[in-house]
């Protein structure tokens, strides 16, 4: 049974629509050695991602990245930055690792100001448009556009966010459109 | 798995030779294992130990074992869409939920099958239905996607990809 509290107050409909500052994602531009990471952590050896001479036949006539990529360039550590393995650790020592990493970098949206603690990834959505190449630098715009209240069947409440990332490159061509569902618990 | 020659030069799909309900190749990875995932953490700078660290995972966490990322999985659909509709279609659209967790030991086997097939400014679109099955039949990440096939004799799939005008 619902405990009758309601988690979606105007303060967090308000966030309905919070635009974060476009930014740069890309430390120094796509280069080869974090795609060839990339690439072989997903395990995908296709040619288009490496081999510069095939890639010139190839209907993108370079090397190009998978599109996703994008998403996750901007969770390096900037080299001079303090680390933040240590950080999270020295602050707490049972830290799951991730504990008070990224929370203060510009192109951040605000958090969900609920006592609903437990974050969950309930689902992607991707649009692509174009694939990043080597050299390109990719920036980053992040939008809430969703956020409504579920009381799930054991009674509990759930916020259910939607935030969409735009990813476009230093001519503002649109590469793609990542969409994550949040579950707060 | 592909091997790069395999990628070099598929035999393309057309759209003239799907048709609708058709299931589309599958593509099997694993079995996964812990080194797997750890390799991804290292590849994205994700540092959370339940994806590395069996002890945190079991102990603390609770969970089966270390999970293999939902970030990992996000980036295994694309590919897979991208593979299907080498090298001159595009995989426009996929989506998906996570709905079970991938732990060393499972074998994955993405899968799509044709939902509708319609054409649009000369280009045959196909809408699917997704997923990614383990090896004990649960699905862990059902969804949907779109992918751009040539018609054949058609004009080529435009890149960058421009959606269809009434889109």
């Amino acid at each position: 049974m619902s405990c009758g509290k309601i988690y979606l107050t105007d303060e967090v409909k308000a966030l309905i629509g919070a635009t974060a500052e476009r930014v740069e994602a890309s430390m120094w531009g796509i280069e080869k050695e974090g795609l060839r990471r990339f690439t072989q952590a997903i395990m995908d050896p296709d040619p288009r991602f490496w081999d510069e001479e095939f890639a010139k036949t190839t209907k993108f006539g370079e090397v190009v990245t998978p599109a996703i990529y994008c998403s996750y360039l901007n969770r390096r550590t900037p080299p001079g930055a303090d680390d933040p393995i240590s950080r999270a650790f020295a602050e707490n020592p049972e830290s799951d690792g991730i504990g008070g990493l990224h929370q203060d970098e510009p192109g951040r949206l605000p958090a969900i100001p609920t006592d609903l603690k437990r974050v969950l990834n309930g689902g992607n959505e991707i649009e692509v448009y174009k694939y990043p190449t080597i050299g390109d630098r990719i920036f980053s715009q992040s939008k809430i556009t969703e956020i409504r209240e579920r009381v799930t069947r054991d009674g509990s409440h759930m916020l259910i966010t939607i935030t969409e990332h735009r990813y476009t490159n230093q001519d503002d061509e649109l590469l793609c459109i990542l969409r994550a569902v949040g579950l707060l618990r | 798995m592909f091997t790069a020659d395999e990628l070099r030069n598929p035999e393309q799909l057309y759209y003239d030779d799907v048709e609708d309900g058709q299931e589309l190749p599958t593509y099997d990875i694993g079995p996964m294992t812990t080194t797997h995932a750890f390799r991804w953490s290292a590849a994205i700078e994700n540092w959370h130990r339940i994806h590395y660290d069996q002890d945190f995972a079991v102990y603390h966490d609770g969970l089966p074992n270390v999970l293999i990322h939902g970030s990992w999985k996000q980036s295994i659909m694309p590919m897979y869409l991208k593979n299907l509709c080498l090298p001159e279609g595009w995989a426009w659209k996929v989506s998906f939920q996570h709905r079970a967790m991938i732990v060393p030991g499972d074998t994955i086997t993405c899968w799509s099958r044709v939902t509708k097939k319609y054409e649009k400014d000369g280009l045959g679109f196909l809408d699917l239905e997704t997923g990614m099955r383990l090896q004990n039949g649960t699905e862990t990440c059902p969804g949907h996607g779109t992918i751009v096939l040539p018609i054949k004799g058609g004009r080529a799939v435009p890149y960058p990809f421009v959606p269809p005008s009434d889109d």
